[in-house]
């Protein structure tokens, strides 16, 4: 028994039990839940809206393309489902592990949340608990949005009984427990016995197993041109996936049970499948408690100590030099121009030191060079080709959008924070907006020019159409950047430090949802001329000199250029103005 | 009360604080003063459980924060320098998680949390989310919420930061009723006109070692004259700013009386 402490009221406290800690975390998640819902119903309509429609647009689309890829699957190699399920459940598996260690690190060391619940009486199992369910609903919604559509699809076209699709959900939630509370522990483990390494060797290990699985796909799927999609060649692959059906691991628990649950016996009967599923299942849930149980011990033994390792770190002290191009690009050019360009060393110097930026850029444009790469696996026909490059194209803008959204867009609301530094510089407002306009269009254009020119290479698309496609590149990057900076200062948000919530407020998704249609806008006009033009070449119509096709291209160029115009200096005026008139 | 024990506590070869030894007894204020990076908030963290000793122990009303810290927790309030607050929930609803948190009965976690909502004015926003708060009101619930429980140990980081004139009021004198009626307060501050003003006793903390411990009084007492090396005897007394500087200055200062 817990002695209880002095109080003039001292009856009105006690040491209270694991169940009713866990009760008040339920009750606070609660009021947390519900107070963000009324706000977001309250202030960020469009954004749920937009949210749900995308999600369900996407879960849409993904069970179509499961559901062509399972029939033709299933009409050709039957026995190969299995294969496809373990390599992916154990891909899945792996990123699970190191997302929610991820996940977990922020929100049982670094958050003030922690801070706050390792100076209350409650004990270090139940915050390992309360934060595991965060981690837990964040890692884990991806794998439901992709896995729903994935195996809906796939129990529809094996005519799977119903207990098939009941039974969905439980599966795939005790087998994300498992990896999670995996991670879980590592974290744990880490920070307690080895926290000089913490993020960086977590992040290390992230970025390590990303690029084995890819390494995996790569040895899988990379033959000759000539082979691809040849029976050879998909024996060849089948024999390589199957180093994942290993009898011991929680993925082939999953796949073998959801086989089982969608298999009927030659008779129609499923009794038999049924219960071997069930068993699959259990040992699912069983082995998830069972690791829930060892990830509160650890907790309960290491969850503290690991806290106060942490703050025992010194932060390293690296002294920064100005860089030679900070230097060059301070000093370069007239005088007039010199705040500009000072603005802008700046928000570069931010984003270099910024680790959460830069990485996900490089990330992001890492993967995307990476499958354009890839793409000289397939054979292509002429037009296809060109359509794949516009398609390609897109996809470079929309990556980009996410970034313009999400770090140009709050550029301006975070610098209404600094007005008293600003406001009191020889600058004037202008010359604010601009800097990021350009700091946004100069550092999107090289990447993004970059990877256009590397998938229309890989495509085999002619230097006609790869100038083209640099053009409409060159239109995206000046548009989003014009979209995002135009945006951010019409509508800033002076209040809020955080960028993140800034980007996710009304302006925010304003900008991604204009962004978006720009770059249909650009894509559509100059996509349909082109490939109306290889149309015609394929029936015959082409002839040599200035034909009404090529027109028609020059036409949607044209177009595209003047979207680009409109879709950069339209929200810049609107913005420039308001900007101008902001009293901080 | 609070008894830190040969207390010492390093950062890879960097000593935060060394060997402390310092017992607060029931109802006493304690300020703990010190320049920038003498170790001051290495104490705190070492108090309220946020980080263990290298050598030695830290008790709270006999618990130590080591090796039984939820029952030392039941006896201790903190407010932080920065506060932190669930920016999604309510003034009242963030009280009431505390209250839950020590197991509070509902009848007197209700009349406690009105009590404190009145003692720190903070009716009118009680029921607006956090996220709306200025740093003032953040700061004064985040105070309301150590207190909820009447705890024996109070410990305040820079307590007064962001605070107005009239809350600083309300501190000081709810500080000054609560240390009578038993309640023991660590403070650790820069401001030395309210060490002076309301601290029974003060240390002072330079490069991880009390440099001085005792009474405003005594503080004085040591005042020299420059030049002299030698109590001030018949002299004018220094400011108590010169006194502090004087200990805090490189070569200047020695050991606890």
């Amino acid at each position: 028994m817990m002695p209880v402490p002095r109080s003039a009221d001292a009856a009105i406290l006690r040491p209270i039990s694991v169940g009713e800690e866990s009760g008040i975390f339920l009750r606070l998640r609660w009021l947390i839940a519900s107070s963000t819902l009324r706000e977001m119903l309250r202030t960020s309509r469009l954004r749920l809206s937009l949210v749900i429609l995308l999600s369900a647009l996407f879960w849409g689309s993904l069970f179509g393309l499961f559901y062509e890829a399972f029939t033709f699957v299933d009409s050709l190699h039957a026995e190969v489902i299995s294969l496809l399920f373990n390599a992916f459940f154990s891909s899945l598996m792996v990123m699970l592990v190191f997302s929610t260690g991820i996940l977990l690190y922020s929100g049982l060391y670094t958050t003030p949340e922690a801070r706050l619940l390792l100076t209350l009486p409650v004990r270090s199992e139940t915050i390992f608990a309360h934060k595991f369910q965060e981690a837990f609903w964040f890692s884990s919604w991806g794998f439901i949005l992709l896995g729903s559509p994935m195996l809906t699809a796939y129990g529809i076209v094996r005519h799977a009984p119903w207990p098939f699709f009941a039974l969905l959900l439980p599966f795939m939630v005790a087998f994300v427990a498992i990896p999670a509370t995996l991670g879980g522990i590592l974290c744990m483990a880490m920070v307690a016995w080895m926290p000089r390494l913490r993020l960086h060797a977590l992040s290390i290990a992230f970025g390590a197993a990303l690029l084995a699985m890819i390494g995996l796909a790569w040895m899988a799927l990379a033959t000759p041109r000539a082979d691809t999609m040849s029976a050879a060649w998909f024996e060849q692959v089948f024999s390589r996936l199957s180093i994942t059906e290993q009898r011991m691991l929680p993925s082939w628990w999953l796949s073998s049970g959801l086989i089982e649950a969608a298999a009927r016996a030659k008779d129609g009967s499923v009794a038999l499948h049924q219960t071997e599923a069930l068993r699959y299942l259990a040992v699912l849930i069983s082995n998830a408690l069972m690791l829930q149980l060892v990830g509160r011990q650890v907790a309960a033994r290491l969850h503290r100590l690991g806290a106060s390792q942490l703050v025992s770190e010194i932060p390293t002290r690296r002294k920064r030099r100005m860089s030679w191009f900070d230097e060059f690009l301070s000093r370069a050019g007239t005088a007039r121009g010199r705040p500009l360009r000072l603005l802008i060393v700046k928000d570069l110097r931010i984003f270099r030191r910024d680790i959460s930026q830069w990485s996900q850029f490089a990330i992001f444009f890492g993967l995307l060079g990476l499958y354009f790469w890839n793409v000289r696996v397939f054979n292509y026909q002429h037009s296809y080709a060109a359509m794949i490059g516009f398609l390609n194209l897109a996809v470079v803008g929309l990556i980009l959008s996410t970034f313009t959204t999400r770090f140009v867009f709050p550029m301006i609301s975070l610098e209404g924070r600094r007005f008293w530094i600003l406001g009191l510089l020889p600058v004037n407002r202008d010359q604010i907006v601009w800097s990021k306009f350009l700091f946004s269009f100069v550092g999107g254009i090289v990447p993004c020019c970059v990877l256009v020119l590397l998938s229309d290479t890989m495509l085999g698309i002619e230097p006609w159409l790869i100038a083209l496609h640099e053009v409409c590149c060159v239109v995206l990057c000046a548009g989003l950047s014009g979209i995002a900076v135009g945006i951010g200062a019409r509508m800033p948000d002076l209040r809020e430090i955080s960028p993140s919530k800034i980007a996710s407020g009304f302006g925010g998704t304003l900008s991604l949802v204009i962004s978006s249609l720009f770059i249909i806008a650009v894509v559509l006009v100059t996509a349909v001329p082109v490939q109306l033009r290889f149309a015609a070449e394929e029936r015959g119509f082409a002839s040599t000199g200035w034909t009404a096709a090529d027109r028609g291209v020059a036409l949607g160029l044209t177009a595209a250029v003047v979207l680009g115009l409109l879709a950069t200096f339209l929200p810049l005026f609107l913005g420039l103005r308001a900007f101008r008139r902001l009293e901080p | 009360m609070i008894a830190f024990e040969g207390v010492t506590r390093s950062y890879g070869e960097k000593i935060a604080v060394a060997g402390l030894d310092l017992t607060i007894p029931r109802g006493e204020l304690f300020a703990l003063l010190g320049p920038n990076g003498a170790g001051k908030t290495t104490t705190i963290k070492m108090l309220v459980g946020l980080l263990r000793p290298s050598r030695g122990s830290v008790r709270v009303a006999g618990h130590d924060l080591v090796r039984d810290p939820r029952a030392a927790h039941l006896h201790l309030g903190y407010v932080p320098d920065e506060p932190c607050l669930y920016e999604k929930l309510t003034g009242r609803e963030f009280l009431w998680f505390i209250a839950d948190m020590f197991g509070m009965s509902k009848a007197a976690a209700e009349r406690r949390i009105e009590a404190e909502i009145a003692n720190f004015e903070l009716g009118e926003f009680a029921d607006d989310l956090a996220e709306s708060y200025s740093l003032g009101m953040r700061q004064r619930l985040v105070f309301a919420s150590s207190l909820l429980h009447d705890p024996d140990v109070l410990v305040l980081d820079e307590p007064m930061v962001g605070l107005d004139p009239r809350s600083v009021r309300i501190v000081k004198d709810l500080l000054r009723e609560r240390t009578r009626d038993g309640m023991t307060v660590f403070m650790s501050t820069h401001t030395l006109a309210m060490a002076e003003e309301l601290a029974d006793r003060v240390g002072i903390m330079v490069r991880g070692r009390l440099r001085f411990l005792g009474t405003v009084a005594d503080l004085r007492a040591r005042a020299t004259v420059p030049g002299t090396g030698g109590p001030a005897v018949g002299a004018e007394p220094q400011s108590l700013e010169q006194l502090y500087l004087d200990i805090t200055s490189a070569d200047g200062g020695g050991a606890p009386p």
